[in-house]
């Protein structure tokens, strides 16, 4: 007997089962007709394509300095110049060179967070989906506490005491994002277990780890695909806010978060310090998080949710 | 539903325990407590002094239950920083960051449900798309870039709205709409999927069968069904709310219990650290202890 | 729903229930506190600053927020004219040396504290005293412990005896050494002191919140006849607000009168606005990079070599960094000090030009021609911070901002956590180069260096007597500081004040805003 609050967010969770194996035709055709997917997955593709090109396709060394060519403004104003497409930051470094690296630390964090987190939360989801009984209590009752602390208060804390950098960010929000992941495999694993398939595996006497392995975790991928997609944009959001604050990743690495926080004193007189890497965040969150819608529609049973 | 309310109250006191070691934890994994309280000019017997005096020296259990004994009545020790104790510091700074979750909430249902009604209403239409593109993006925004970007818009171009502080409502207005509006979404789509449950359902279809006008079918059957599992989600949004504030507060120079937990870190200041994190997680875990009981009254379904 | 304390009532005593109550009344009464509404209108003088001390007492804080506090509120045994310098009767209405260690200084009567104690020569001696017990732990020991003890020598009389000569003697008394009541500060302690200050200058604290603000008024019992004169604007808050943009806004916006600390840029596009006036003014702060020499923060650190602490010194373009960042009158330093304090002097100093190629050679030359990684800890002006990476990162250093409160900051350089350090220090405003070279390079907690050729020749000059002797030997310790780069000096600091133009305001090179001496423009 387990008590689970209904306040979990699984009560909420929208994400649908897909079926026990959806041809990849299907998915393909509508994938090609779901438009929020389209823009989604192009957006993405693109940003991922500019962070593994950046050395080709910036203009400039991202960290060198001119402090005799300050604050340039972007080309569509008066004063912007073909050199500095996006203009220069208070220190004279290109700005759109920063961004297109900055491409590069957003995709890092959001992938590595996304990969740490989903291994625990998974493991832990599945367990407790399979398993049920004392281990699901075991697991709702962790997922629980987790939920309870405040994440960007306890990652900085945690930043903090460590000392802020690329690897303490992933590390952090790696160790604090899993719950979702938990609690949508555990739902998942017990739909999945209860299908015939599995209860024939278990028949044939084929061990936990192998019905796991072949016949659970390919039936919850897709599902896992989908948090996935939320924790990524999750993740480098919190990373902007972490990196915003000053104990995220430190200067002079060219986060967006970064940016903006270092453009902030600026924002009054050069309003576009501040909006040019707020609206690339806000870009690659939304193509990240239309990827993520699309995926689960492609893969729910009737189609469109 | 007097059995289910006894064991999700054992759970959420077993939850609070876990916190409290956790917290307790931070503020020892922090550094040397001694060295920290006795200040960076201390000699080698002043700390020693300090640590016999402060109980540093026995076992951590013991020192857990003494520090958890202290924090059931209020009493979370003195901050390394400012000469007072930390709940004078928690008690001035928590109204702020409460009156500011609750205006962000209120902002955040009275625009999301509304919203969500007449999406489902007019599912499919141009209104509905509208409804869930303004979610999407709600989701996909820095919070701090919206909040700056509305004190660009509001306080210094228009000059409607002041810029930060908390002297007056309308230093909250601004700040309310930045924490709120990431907490729309959410709330908006429960809303939108709720009401459309409760309009394909056949008491609903019965009522339209027998002519009822819609308003009437709206408030007195669908929105009061569709209400329930919202209420759930605005007690988990709140808590995460006051977690969120931080952030919020940090844009809006808002001197509430965020931008204190901010410079608390920043300076090294962990028995605040602390205090703060226990605080929000209490207030959480109340929060969505009073949901679930109050859900459960409401449906007998989710008492199994 | 603020605490407030009024000034002279402190709560003591174990107040838990109170205070769960108040906490559970606030909850819906929320931060409603009367508008503190700034401006002439309101006869109101409200300025912000970014950091809070952590303590209101004079001797509890080494913030510049505290000093500006101090100023306003408490006074000293003597004044110095910020224009001519001249040492001017403030508590005391004389003083004679009775030799080089002692020191007789008559005590003004009639003069009252803002809880109605009347000045005594106890007072002054309970000061003195106090602060130099171990118990006090006071933050600023550079500014008080050239004093041995302090006597009561009669009804309006007290001696002061020194441990040693020290010349600079009167420029301490008229500055970094107010007065605190002793009866007062007995009963409450520093707890209740700091919560509830008490002192004699021309405002009076009225409520200190937190976090928020102090509110003063004006002391309208100020004694006559004091140098500086009564206040003339009724009432004065100093607001915290930590975000430099939301004090910018603040002020554009008319929440608040004054500001400071006005990065160039935004001082220049503020100049543009009608209802504000834009003031920049040397001051005597001088930032300066401050390397573990002794390999404390990390045994094996590349700072150890003079070769590497030179290479930095020769990668940093001082020069374009005044030009462009700092701007409005701000000077390249050589020596660690300010260039016009007693002492300090430029003359037979090394200099390092900018010069990478030369840096990038010299780092080859120690063995580090791929270069190092590094901490750079610093806690304000942060683009400055960035910029010094920056070059750093041109010659090859690859430096991490490690940027923190001032509090963390000093705690960490004291505790010889920090790798480099972008210090600044405005000595306090004392006008003799003992107030800087002393705290960093005397051997004190600060000094990362301690050489004793350095540590000798400075405690030479700062208890001599003879300015000749004095100027040689901080010329010397000047001289093999830069020559072994224990530090680098990087610039003086000019300070962008702007402010309502309603209101009369005056900087002064010792970056201590005289609020009181500010009036309403008619």
């Amino acid at each position: 007997m387990t008590v689970r609050p209904a306040s979990l967010p699984s009560a909420q969770a929208e994400i649908a089962l897909p079926p026990a194996r959806s041809p990849a035709a299907i998915a393909l055709r509508r994938g090609l007709s779901h438009g929020g997917f389209l823009i989604g997955a192009g957006i993405v593709g693109l940003v991922v394509l500019t962070a593994l090109a950046a050395p080709l396709v910036a203009p400039h060394d991202p960290y060198a300095q001119d402090v005799s060519r300050r604050l340039i403004p972007p080309i569509w104003h008066a004063k912007g110049s073909v050199e500095h497409l996006l203009g220069t930051d208070k220190l004279g470094r290109d700005y759109l060179s920063r961004l297109i690296y900055g491409s590069q630390i957003s995709l890092l964090i959001g992938l590595s967070a996304a990969l740490i987190s989903g291994a625990i939360g998974t493991t832990l989801g599945v367990l407790a989906g399979y398993y049920g009984g004392r281990v699901d209590a075991v697991v709702s009752y962790v997922v629980t506490t987790r939920l309870a602390l405040p994440v960007v208060l306890v990652a900085l804390a945690m930043a903090s005491l460590v000392g802020g950098s690329l690897k303490v960010v992933v590390l952090v929000l790696g160790f604090l994002l899993w719950d979702r992941f938990a609690v949508v495999t555990r739902a998942a694993t017990r739909q999945v277990r209860a299908q015939d398939f599995v209860a024939a595996a278990k028949a044939a006497g084929f061990s936990p780890v192998r019905i796991l392995a072949q016949e659970i975790l390919p039936n919850i991928l897709n599902a896992l695909i989908v948090v996935a997609t939320l924790e990524m944009a999750h993740a480098i959001l919190l990373e902007a806010a972490l990196s915003f604050l000053g104990l995220g990743v430190q200067p002079p690495l060219p986060s967006w978060g970064l940016m903006i926080a270092e453009g902030k004193p600026y924002m009054f007189f050069q309003p576009w310090v501040i909006t040019i890497p707020g609206v690339a965040l806000l870009i690659l969150v939304l193509g990240i998080n239309l990827l993520g819608d699309g995926v689960r529609d492609i893969t729910a049973p009737e189609g469109r949710h | 539903m007097l059995g289910f309310a006894v064991r999700r109250i054992l759970v959420a006191v077993g939850v609070a325990l876990t916190v409290s070691v956790a917290s307790f934890l931070l503020l020892h994994l922090s550094g040397d407590l001694a060295t920290a309280i006795a200040g960076p000019e201390a000699t080698g017997e002043q700390i020693a002094a300090i640590r016999v005096q402060h109980g540093l020296d026995q076992p951590l259990v013991v020192q857990f239950g003494t520090w958890a004994w202290h924090a059931l009545q209020f009493d979370f020790g003195r901050s390394f920083y400012f000469p007072e104790q930390v709940t004078d510091l928690l008690a001035s700074r928590l109204p702020v960051t409460l009156t500011l979750g609750v205006i962000a909430l209120a902002v955040a249902l009275l625009v999301a449900i509304p919203l969500g009604v007449v999406a489902a209403f007019h599912r499919d239409t141009w209104i509905d798309r509208t409804a869930l593109a303004v979610s999407v993006l709600g989701q996909a925004m820095p919070s701090f870039w919206f909040g700056l970007t509305l004190i660009l818009i509001f306080s210094v171009n228009l000059r409607w709205l002041p810029v930060s502080g908390n002297a007056t409502w309308k230093h909250f207005i601004l700040p309310a709409v930045a924490l709120g509006y990431y907490a729309m979404p959410a709330v908006m789509r429960l809303t939108r999927n709720g009401m459309l449950e409760v309009l394909s359902s056949d008491y609903v279809r019965t009522a339209r069968a027998k002519g009822l006008p819609p308003r009437k079918i709206l408030i007195r059957h669908a929105l009061r069904n569709a209400v329930i599992p919202v209420i759930a989600l605005a007690a988990v949004q709140f808590g995460f709310m006051l977690g969120g504030s931080i952030v919020i507060e940090a844009v809006f120079s808002l001197q509430g219990l965020g931008q204190l937990a901010w410079e608390s870190i920043a300076r090294n200041d962990f028995p605040v650290v602390q205090a703060i994190v226990l605080v929000l997680a209490m207030i959480y875990i109340g929060l969505t202890l009073a949901a679930d009981l109050l859900n459960a009254l409401l449906d007998p379904r989710l008492r199994s | 729903m603020p605490i407030r304390i009024e000034a002279g009532r402190v709560r003591t005593g174990h107040a838990r229930m109170r205070r769960a109550g108040l906490a559970l009344a606030g909850l819906l009464l929320a931060g409603v506190a009367g508008p503190a509404l700034a401006g002439k209108a309101n006869d109101t003088l409200v300025y912000a600053s970014d950091s809070e001390p952590e303590n209101l007492s004079p001797y509890h804080n080494n913030l510049r927020e505290g000093v500006i506090l101090a100023r306003n509120v408490w006074d000293t045994l003597i004044d110095r004219d910020p224009k001519t310098g001249a040492h001017r009767p403030m508590l005391a209405t004389a003083w004679t040396w009775v030799d080089p260690v002692t020191l007789d200084l008559t005590i003004r009567e009639g003069v009252t504290f803002h809880n109605g104690d009347p000045l005594t020569p106890e007072d002054v001696a309970f000061t003195f005293n106090y602060v130099l017990t171990p118990e006090a732990k006071i933050v600023t020991k550079g500014n008080v412990d050239w004093m041995k003890s302090t006597e009561v020598t009669g009804p309006h009389s007290v001696r002061i005896h020194l441990k040693a000569p020290f010349p600079a003697a009167l420029e301490y008394l008229s500055g970094p050494t107010p007065i605190l009541p002793a009866a007062y500060f007995r009963r409450v302690g520093l707890d209740g002191f700091s919560k509830a200050p008490v002192g004699t200058g021309p405002y009076r604290i009225v409520s200190v919140e937190s976090g928020k603000r102090v509110r003063m008024v004006r002391n309208d019992t100020y004694w006559p006849g004091s140098p500086i004169g009564k206040a003339t604007i009724g009432k004065l808050e100093f607001r915290i607000i930590p975000d430099a943009d939301s004090r910018m806004a603040e002020l554009m916006t008319g929440g608040v009168d004054w500001i400071w600390r006005v990065p160039a840029d935004q001082a220049e596009q503020l100049k543009a606005d009608p209802t504000l006036t834009v003031l920049s003014a040397e001051t005597m702060r001088v930032g300066y990079l401050q390397f573990d020499v002794a390999g404390r923060a990390q045994a094996t650190s590349p700072l150890k070599d003079v070769r590497v602490r030179q290479a930095i010194s020769y990668a940093i373009d001082r020069k374009a960094m005044v030009d462009n960042l700092a701007r409005g009158g701000a000077r390249v330093m050589n020596a660690v000090c300010f260039i016009e304090q007693f002492g300090c002097t430029e003359e037979g100093v090394p200099t390092y030009a900018y010069d990478p190629a030369k840096a990038r050679a010299l780092l080859k030359e120690a063995g580090y021609g791929n270069g190092f990684d590094i901490d750079l800890s610093a806690y304000r002006e942060r683009d400055y911070a960035e910029a010094v990476i920056g070059y750093l990162r041109a010659v090859g250093i690859r430096a991490k901002l490690n940027y923190l409160r001032y509090a963390a900051f000093r705690d960490a350089l004291r505790a010889g956590k920090t790798s480099i350090g972008y210090q600044t220090w405005g000595s306090f405003s004392i006008n003799d180069v003992s107030a800087f070279t002393g705290i960093y390079f005397r051997g004190g907690e600060e000094d990362l260096a301690r050489d004793p050729a350095v540590i000798a020749d400075l405690q030479a000059g700062d208890t001599s007597t003879d300015p000749a002797l004095r100027k040689a030997k901080y010329r010397q310790a000047l001289t093999r500081i830069a020559a072994e780069a224990y530090a680098l000096p990087m610039f003086s600091y000019p300070s962008n004040y702007a402010f309502s133009a309603d209101l009369a305001f005056t900087a002064q090179t010792d970056e201590v805003p005289r609020f009181y001496a500010a009036s309403w423009k008619k």
